[in-house]
C-alpha cells in the first residue's frame, strides 16, 4: 500500500453547471489528496464527465471554484492547465490519427517542452528520443512507425495515456479510460495505469464504469448521483454501502 | 548503427536526385522551347510557390482557405505600391510584397482562427473580398480597377528565360523553407492542431496561436508568389486578389493531392499546363478542363502526388514523398 500524502492537490467548492433546465452538477464539493487513485463512479448522467471537464477547463459557464494546489484554476484554458501540471485523456480517445505512433508521442513531448515554435531538427530529435523511451515504457515500440488509425482501440488508449504522461503532470484525469474495451483489455490497461501512477507518485482521478476495475485499482472512490456526491470512501466502504448498492444495482445494471 | 544511418540517408539522396532532375527538366524546357516556353515555365514556378503556401494550411493544418488570393494580391500590391507611392527602388521593394502579405495574414488570420472548419473558410472568403474591394475601389492609392502599371520594366528587363531561371532559384528556396517548417517541431504542432485540436490543447498547445503562425507563414509565401507575379508582368491588378486566383490555388492543391508536401507542386504543374494548352485545342475549354479534373480526382483520390507515390511504390522507388 502506497503512503498517502496528506496535502490536497485538488479542491472543488460549490461547483454548479446547468444545461438549460438540466442541472448537471449541483453544488459539488470535492477534495483530492496527492497520491490518491481516486475513482468517480455513478450511473449515466450523474455528472462524472461534466465534473472532469470542469476541472480540465473545457466547460464555459461553471459556477463555483476549482483550486489546484491552492490556486484558482477556474479561468484557465485547457492548454494553460496542461502546463500547470494537469494531464488528461478523453472519453472517446483523442490522438492524432493520421500520424504515426512515434509522431504522436513526439508531438506530446514537443508541446510539453513548449518548444513547438522551433524550426530546428535537433530540437525535434531530442524530443523524439524521449518519445521513443516513453513508447518503450508503454510497450508500443513495435508500433512506432504505424499510423494510429491502424491501431486497435486498446493500444490507442494506451498511447493516449502515454501522451498525457509526457508533460510529467502531477494530476491525471482519465475520463472512462476503458470504455469500449473487453474485460481483459480493461484490466490490462488499468493495471498498467495503476503501476505507472504508483511508480511516479502522481495523482489519478478517473471515471470508470467497471466496478471490478474500480475496486481493484482505486484507493478512494466517490459515488455521484444526479449531479451531486452521494458518498465517498475506501473501495471496501463503498462496496459495503447499502445506498450505493441500491443506486448501482438499481440503475446501472 | 551504420545500417541505420545508411537507411536514413538513402531517401534523402533520392529526394535530392529527384529535385535535381525536376530542376534540370524545367530548365531544359525553359532553354529549349523559346520565349513562349520560358513564359510558361515562369508561370508554373510562381504557381508552385502559391499553391504550396496554401498546401501548408490545407494539408498540414487542415485549414481550408477560400480566400488565399488575398495574400497573393497583397504581395503584388505591396511590391507595386512601395515603388509607385513610396518611391522605394524596385529591387528593395521586393521585400515589401511578402511583408504586406504577412501583415495581412496576421490581421485577417487573428480574426479567422477564432472560428473553425466551414466558418473559418467563410471568414477567409470575407477577408479576401474585403481586400479585393479595397484594391478595386481605392482609386487614389491603389489605382482602382485600372491597377498599377508602367512602374517598372517587366522582369527587371531580364530575358524570359533568365527570369524563369531566377524564379526557379527563389522557388526552390521557398519550397525548402516550407519543407523545413513541415518537418520541424513547428510543423508537428501545426499537424497536431489540424488533426485534433482538443488533444493538442490538452497537451498544452493554444490551437489559435499555432493556427495563426501557420496562417502568417502561408500568407507570407503567397505574398512571395504574388510579388514574383507582379515582377513577371510588371503590373498589379485587383484580380490578383480575386476569386479566380483563390479558386486556381484551391484546385491546384486538391488536384495535386492533399496530405502531401508536393501536392501544390504537382497541382501547379498540371493545372497551369492544362489552363494554357486546353484552350488552344477547343473553344469549350472550360468544359474539357472540368472533365479532365473530374477524371483525375476520380482515378486518383489522393491527387497527383498520391498517384506519383503509388507509381513510385510499384517501381520500388519509395522516396517521392
Amino acid at each position: 500500500m502506497t503512503q498517502l500524502r496528506s496535502d490536497l492537490i485538488l479542491t472543488a467548492r460549490g461547483l454548479r453547471k446547468t444545461y438549460g433546465q438540466f442541472v448537471a452538477l449541483n453544488d459539488v464539493n470535492f477534495d483530492l489528496r496527492g497520491g490518491e487513485k481516486h475513482a468517480l463512479i455513478g450511473p449515466n448522467g450523474a455528472g462524472k464527465s461534466t465534473f472532469i471537464s470542469c476541472v480540465a477547463g473545457q466547460l464555459p459557464g461553471v459556477e463555483g471554484a476549482v483550486l489546484f494546489r491552492g490556486r484558482d484554476i477556474g479561468s484557465l484554458r485547457p492548454h494553460q492547465l496542461a502546463h500547470r501540471g494537469i494531464g488528461r485523456t478523453f472519453q472517446i480517445s483523442r490522438t492524432f490519427l493520421q500520424m504515426t505512433v512515434l509522431e504522436n508521442m513526439t508531438a506530446a513531448y514537443v508541446i510539453a517542452a513548449d518548444s513547438w515554435t522551433s524550426l530546428r531538427r535537433r530540437v525535434l530529435a531530442r524530443q523524439q528520443d524521449k518519445a521513443a523511451n516513453m513508447l518503450r515504457i508503454i510497450g508500443l515500440s513495435q508500433r512506432a512507425h504505424e499510423r494510429v488509425l491502424d491501431l486497435p482501440l486498446g493500444e490507442r488508449k494506451r498511447l493516449e495515456f502515454g501522451m498525457a504522461l509526457a508533460g510529467d503532470p502531477d494530476l491525471l484525469l482519465l475520463d472512462e479510460p476503458t470504455a469500449g474495451m473487453s474485460i481483459k483489455e480493461r484490466h490490462h490497461l488499468m493495471d498498467f495505469v495503476a503501476e505507472r501512477i504508483d511508480a511516479t507518485g502522481k495523482t489519478l482521478l478517473f471515471v470508470e464504469h467497471d466496478i471490478d476495475v474500480v475496486l481493484k485499482i482505486a484507493s478512494r472512490v466517490t459515488v455521484m448521483v444526479r449531479g451531486g456526491i452521494l458518498v465517498e470512501g475506501t473501495p471496501a466502504e463503498i462496496a459495503a454501502n447499502k445506498e450505493v448498492q441500491a443506486v448501482y444495482l438499481g440503475e446501472a445494471h | 548503427m551504420m545500417a541505420r544511418l545508411a537507411r536514413a540517408e538513402m531517401p534523402r539522396l533520392r529526394q535530392m536526385l529527384f529535385v535535381a532532375g525536376a530542376v534540370a527538366a524545367l530548365e531544359a524546357v525553359n532553354r529549349l522551347t523559346g520565349v513562349s516556353g520560358s513564359l510558361l515555365v515562369a508561370e508554373i514556378i510562381i504557381m508552385m510557390v502559391f499553391a504550396s503556401s496554401l498546401n501548408l494550411l490545407m494539408s498540414f493544418g487542415h485549414m481550408v482557405s477560400f480566400g488565399h488570393a488575398a495574400y497573393f494580391g497583397l504581395g503584388s500590391y505591396g511590391f507595386a505600391l512601395a515603388i509607385t507611392r513610396f518611391d522605394v527602388p524596385a529591387e528593395a521593394a521586393l521585400v515589401f510584397g511578402p511583408l504586406l502579405a504577412g501583415i495581412g495574414g496576421l490581421v485577417f488570420g487573428a480574426l479567422c482562427v477564432r472560428l473553425t472548419e466551414i466558418y473559418f473558410a467563410m471568414l477567409t472568403l470575407a477577408c479576401a473580398q474585403i481586400t479585393y474591394t479595397v484594391l478595386f475601389q481605392w482609386y487614389d492609392f491603389t489605382g482602382g480597377d485600372t491597377g498599377l502599371t508602367g512602374f517598372m520594366t517587366p522582369r527587371f528587363g531580364l530575358s524570359e528565360a533568365n527570369f524563369a531561371s531566377a524564379a526557379m532559384v527563389l522557388a526552390l528556396v521557398c519550397l525548402y523553407v516550407l519543407w523545413r517548417v513541415v518537418h520541424s517541431p513547428l510543423g508537428l504542432a501545426i499537424r497536431s492542431v489540424g488533426q485534433d485540436r482538443y488533444r493538442a490543447e490538452a497537451l498544452g498547445l493554444s490551437p489559435r496561436r499555432v493556427q495563426l503562425v501557420a496562417f502568417v507563414i502561408s500568407a507570407f509565401f503567397a505574398g512571395v508568389a504574388g510579388t514574383l507575379f507582379a515582377v513577371f508582368h510588371g503590373n498589379a491588378f485587383p484580380d490578383y486578389a480575386g476569386l479566380g486566383f483563390t479558386l486556381d490555388a484551391l484546385i491546384m492543391v486538391v488536384l495535386g493531392g492533399l496530405n502531401s508536401f508536393l501536392g501544390g507542386v504537382w497541382g501547379a504543374l498540371v493545372y497551369t499546363l492544362l489552363k494554357n494548352f486546353v484552350p488552344l485545342m477547343t473553344a469549350h475549354w472550360e468544359l474539357i478542363l472540368g472533365l479532365i479534373l473530374l477524371a483525375i480526382v476520380l482515378v486518383m483520390p489522393h491527387g497527383l502526388a498520391g498517384g506519383v507515390k503509388r507509381l513510385a511504390g510499384m517501381l520500388g522507388w519509395g522516396a517521392l514523398r
